[in-house]
C-alpha cells in the first residue's frame, strides 16, 4: 500500500487520527535491527484500546528490549473497514503501517467476551487464516491473553496459545522460546510443544476434550506431554516490576484521556460476583514511594494534566493518605488533577473527600450492588446501608449534589422485594439530602441509579450459578422502573441482550468457536457496540450450529461437574468458590483478607497480603 | 502576563490531527516543557492557548501561528523556545517564539502550495487556463447555512504552476475572518476528477501583504 494512497483515504473516513500514528512516545525502530516484531492487538477502535493500561504496561516493556519491536493494532471503526475492504487494504500497526500478516507476532489482549467477533474480524482484515489449524507456518503466531483467557476455550479454534494470569514476566519468555525456534527454523509444532512448557502458557490445540451425553465435559486430557493443569502467573514484587516512564498519548480524544498508576494488584473483597477480585489474588501493592515516583515521571514524560489511580479499590491502599499528601505536593503546584476511581462506600472518609476536592467537581460514585441487606450479604459486598447513606451525607455536606450508585439485576436469589430495594434505598439518599441543614442552598439532589445485569463468571463463587433469562431480565427491568417515582432519581440499565451472550460466552466451551465463527460471517462484529451489535444474526447461528444458549447462560451446574476451565488454576480452589457459594446461600458474608484469612488458596504465591505483617 | 507567539510546522501525520485536537495536544506539550505559563482562571483551570487561523484537517502547514501567554514577564524567550523544541514530536517542527507584533484578526491572505500527483502536460495547461478565466462562479455556504453564488475569480491574488515529477501549484488566496477561500473550493469549481493532491499552507499575510507576526 502506498503511503500517499493510504493517507487520501484516511481523509475520507471519521477521525483519521485513529489509524495515523505518529503520537508522541511512540516507538519506531528499524526493522531490520530487530529479531521479534510483535503486533499487539486490542479488539476494540482505538478510543477504547488507547485507554487500556495492560497494554501501554507491555508496549513499553516489549520496546524496552532491542530486539524487539511491538506496534499497536486497533480494530477499525466500521467506516474505515469498508473502506479497507474496497480498496483492499490489509490491517496494518500504526507505527510501520506495515501489514500485520508480516509480523511473528500477533497477540491480541481479550477484556471482553463481546470483542470476540473482533479478534476474527481483525486477523480476517489482516488475510491471516482464521483457524490455528490452517496456519501452519511459525509466523505469524496468535497469542491472546488478559482475563478472559481464564476461559478462553470459545477461542480454542482460532488462537495457537494463551497467557493466563499477568503478563510481564511470561510474555518475554516466551518470545525468547520463539527466537530461538525461529533461528533454529523449528515448525510451528516443535514450537508449540516447547512453549506449552512455560508455566502460566496454554496450548489449546494440545488437549482433548470428551463430552458426555448430557452435554458436560466428560475429561480434558493433554497430549504431547503438555501439563494436565495451567498455572496462571503473578508477578511477585510490584516495587520491582516493570512500569512504563511514558505513555502514548493520543490526539484525538480517547475514553480515559489521562496518565494512569497503578497502586496495587488484586482486592482484598471477595465480593462473590466479581472476576477480577478472585483471578488477581493476592493483593501485592506498590510502596507510596514507588507509585509517587513513577506518577511523577509519567506526568513529565506525556503532559497530561489529569493523573488517576489504579486498583480494584482505590481506598483498599494501605498507605492512601500519606500516599495523596506526597502526589499533592507536586500536582496542586504543576496543576494537574489527581483521580480518584473505584472508592468504596465504607471506608469512605471526610480526609479523602477533602483531597479529591482538588479534583474537578463532577460527581461521586459508589456500588452498593444490591438494594437489600440480605442480598448484599449474598454476595458479600459487606456494605451497610448506614454506610451508606452516611456516606453520600458526607458528599452532599462536601457541596456534592450529583451522587451515582451501581447495581446488579438478576443476582443469585434476588426477589422482587430486593429490586424494590434499589428504590427505596435510592429514595432515602435523597431524603438523606433534604434533612441536612447546610445543603448546598438553592440546589436540587440528583441521585442516578445505574443498573447492569449479572452474568455468572468463571472463577467466582457464582460460577456454578443460572444466569436469568433475558425475558425475566426484561420483566425485572419493567419492575424496577415501576418501583421509582421519584424525578430526583435516574434509572438507567441496559435493554440489549449483550449480557445475555456475555453468559453463554463466559461459561463456554470450544464447541462455541464454530458459532463465533458462523456469526463473524454473517458479519457480526463490534458487538460491544449497541449501533452495531445484532441479536438476530448471533441468535441465527446460535441455531444454525445446534448449539442451546440456555446450556451454557440459564443452567444450574453441580459442584463436581467438570467446567471448561478445569485445567486452569489460578491460586483461588474449586473447594474454596463451593464454600462461597455455601456461604452465599445462607446470606452469611466472610470477611476481608486483611481482617481474616478465609483459606481460598491464593496463599500458594507466597505473596502479598497473605503475608502482610498485622 | 504577557503574550508570546509560537510560529511552527504542521507536517506528515500531524495532518490528520484536528484544530480541536491541536489545542489539547499543544497544552500538553507546553506543560511537558516545564515553562511558566498563565492558566486561565475560571471553574475549569486549563493552558491559555489560541489559534491564529485553524487550519483544515488534512493541511500541512508552514506557517502554523498559536499564542499563549507567560505567567511571567521576565521569563527569557529564547529559554522557552529551547525547552518547547526539546518537546515535540519530529512531525512538529518549531520556527520561532516571539512576541505578537500584529493581531490575528489582521491576517488578510495566506500562501497554499497544492502538490498534484501527475505530471501530465495536458493537466498543468487545464489548471492554468481554468485559473486565468475572467469567472469561477462556486456556491458558498455561509455561516447561517445560507448558500450563495460567488465568483472566486477575482480573489485569486495571485498563482504560479511549475512541473516536474509533480504538478505544484502556488496561490494566494483570501483568509482570515474578513474573507476566506478554501483552495479545496477552487479545485472543487474545476468541476472534473483531479488526481491526488496534497495542500501545504504557507505564510500568512496582512492587508499589505506583510508576513503576519
Amino acid at each position: 500500500m502506498e503511503q500517499k494512497q493510504l493517507e487520501s483515504l484516511l481523509l475520507t473516513v471519521q477521525k483519521p487520527g485513529r489509524y495515523s500514528g505518529g503520537e508522541i512516545n511512540s516507538v519506531i525502530k528499524d526493522k531490520t535491527k530487530v529479531d521479534v516484531r510483535f503486533a499487539f492487538c486490542f479488539p476494540d477502535i482505538y478510543e477504547i484500546g488507547m485507554s487500556h493500561l495492560g497494554m501501554k504496561i507491555l508496549y513499553s516493556q516489549f520496546n524496552a528490549r532491542d530486539d524487539i519491536w511491538c506496534e499497536r493494532v486497533f480494530a477499525p471503526w466500521t467506516d474505515f473497514e469498508q473502506v479497507m475492504r474496497q480498496k483492499d487494504i490489509p490491517l496494518f500497526a500504526l507505527e510501520s503501517r506495515d501489514p500485520v500478516c508480516d509480523f511473528d507476532i500477533v497477540g491480541f489482549t481479550l477484556q471482553y467476551e463481546l470483542s470476540y467477533t473482533n479478534v476474527l474480524n481483525m486477523l480476517d482484515l489482516a488475510k491471516i487464516p482464521l483457524k490455528a489449524e490452517d496456519r501452519k507456518d511459525l509466523s505469524p503466531l496468535v497469542v491472546a491473553g488478559g482475563p478472559c483467557t481464564c476461559n478462553c476455550e470459545p477461542l480454542a479454534d482460532f488462537v495457537d496459545l494463551f497467557f493466563l494470569g499477568e503478563g510481564e514476566e511470561v510474555d518475554l519468555e516466551l518470545i525468547d522460546l520463539y527466537k530461538i525456534h525461529k533461528a533454529k527454523g523449528s515448525t510451528k509444532q516443535e514450537f508449540l510443544r516447547q512453549a506449552a512448557q512455560i508455566k502460566g502458557v496454554y496450548v489449546p490445540s494440545l488437549y482433548d476434550f470428551e463430552y458426555n451425553a448430557d452435554g458436560t465435559i466428560k475429561s480434558i486430557t493433554p497430549r504431547e506431554n503438555a501439563p494436565a493443569v495451567i498455572e496462571k502467573r503473578i508477578i511477585k514484587d510490584m516495587d520491582k516490576v516493570f512500569y512504563p516512564e511514558s505513555f502514548v498519548v493520543p490526539y484525538i480524544e480517547i475514553v480515559h484521556d489521562r496518565a494512569v498508576q497503578e497502586i496495587y494488584r488484586g482486592c482484598i473483597r471477595g465480593c462473590r460476583f466479581c472476576q477480577a477480585g478472585f483471578i488477581y489474588r493476592p493483593v501485592r501493592e506498590k510502596s507510596a514511594d514507588t507509585i509517587n515516583n513513577q506518577a511523577k515521571t509519567l506526568c513529565e514524560s506525556t503532559g497530561y494534566d489529569e493523573i488517576s489511580l489504579s486498583s480494584l479499590s482505590t481506598s483498599d491502599y494501605r498507605e492512601i493518605e500519606p500516599l495523596l499528601n506526597k502526589m499533592l505536593d507536586w500536582t496542586q503546584e504543576r496543576n494537574i488533577s489527581l483521580s480518584l476511581p473505584s472508592l468504596r462506600i465504607d471506608n469512605f472518609s471526610e480526609e479523602l473527600l477533602e483531597k479529591i476536592q482538588y479534583v474537578r467537581k463532577s460527581g461521586l460514585t459508589f456500588a452498593p450492588e444490591a438494594g437489600t441487606q440480605r442480598l448484599r450479604d449474598v454476595i458479600n459486598k459487606n456494605v451497610t446501608e448506614e454506610e451508606i447513606l452516611s456516606t453520600c451525607k458526607m458528599a452532599f455536606k462536601g457541596g456534592y449534589t450529583n451522587v451515582k450508585l451501581y447495581f446488579m439485576l438478576g443476582l443469585p436469589t434476588e426477589t422482587d422485594e430486593d429490586l424494590k430495594g434499589i428504590a427505596d434505598l435510592a429514595q432515602r439518599v435523597v431524603n438523606e439530602f433534604y434533612r441536612l441543614e447546610d445543603r448546598p442552598k438553592g440546589k436540587s439532589v440528583n441521585v442516578s441509579v445505574s443498573v447492569s445485569t449479572f452474568v455468572p463468571k468463571p472463577f467466582t463463587p457464582f460460577q456454578f450459578e443460572p444466569q436469568i433469562t433475558r425475558d425475566e431480565i426484561r420483566r425485572r427491568q419493567e419492575y424496577l422502573k415501576s418501583c421509582i417515582t421519584t424525578k430526583k432519581v435516574t434509572l438507567s440499565y441496559h435493554d440489549s441482550p449483550t449480557s445475555f451472550l456475555e453468559g453463554v460466552f463466559a461459561r463456554g466451551d470450544r464447541r462455541l468457536g464454530q458459532v463465533i465463527l458462523s456469526a463473524f460471517k454473517k458479519g457480526c462484529r463490534l458487538d460491544g457496540w449497541s449501533e452495531c451489535f445484532e441479536i438476530e444474526k448471533w441468535l441465527e447461528a446460535f441455531s444454525e450450529c445446534g448449539v442451546d444458549t440456555a446450556f451454557y447462560a440459564n443452567r444450574a451446574r453441580e459442584y463436581n461437574e467438570i467446567f471448561p476451565w478445569e485445567h486452569f488454576d489460578y491460586g483461588v480452589t474449586k473447594e474454596f468458590f463451593i464454600r462461597q457459594n455455601e456461604l452465599a446461600k445462607k446470606a452469611v458474608t466472610t470477611p476481608n483478607c486483611r481482617i481474616s484469612c478465609a483459606a481460598c488458596g491464593a496463599n500458594c504465591y507466597k505473596e502479598g497480603v497473605c503475608y502482610e505483617k498485622r | 502576563m504577557k503574550n508570546v507567539r509560537l510560529i511552527y510546522e504542521k507536517k506528515d501525520r500531524m495532518r490528520f490531527v484536528s484544530h480541536l485536537d491541536m489545542t489539547r495536544f499543544m497544552s500538553r506539550m507546553i506543560q511537558k516543557s516545564k515553562i511558566p505559563v498563565w492558566y486561565t482562571e475560571g471553574f475549569n483551570k486549563h493552558i491559555y492557548v489560541t489559534f491564529a487561523l485553524p487550519l483544515s484537517l488534512g493541511f500541512e502547514s508552514n506557517y502554523e501561528v498559536m499564542d499563549f501567554r507567560f505567567d511571567d514577564d521576565n521569563y527569557p524567550l529564547s529559554l522557552a523556545l529551547q525547552a518547547l523544541k526539546g518537546v515535540f514530536p519530529p512531525y512538529i517542527r518549531i520556527v520561532d517564539l516571539i512576541e505578537p507584533q500584529m493581531k490575528a484578526g489582521e491576517i488578510a491572505f495566506a500562501d497554499f502550495e497544492i502538490t498534484f500527483d501527475t505530471s501530465d502536460k495536458g493537466f498543468e495547461k487545464k489548471l492554468e487556463d481554468f485559473l486565468n478565466l475572467a469567472e469561477i462562479k462556486v456556491s458558498k455556504k455561509s455561516k447561517k447555512g445560507a448558500i450563495s453564488e460567488v465568483d472566486i475569480a477575482p480573489k485569486i491574488k495571485a498563482f504560479s504552476i511549475t512541473q516536474g515529477e509533480n504538478t505544484v501549484l502556488k496561490i494566494t488566496l483570501p483568509a482570515g475572518g474578513k474573507d476566506n477561500v478554501n483552495p479545496q473550493l477552487v479545485l472543487s469549481a474545476m468541476g472534473e476528477a483531479l488526481p491526488e493532491y496534497k495542500i501545504c499552507r504557507g505564510k500568512l499575510y496582512n492587508e499589505k501583504m506583510e508576513v503576519f507576526k
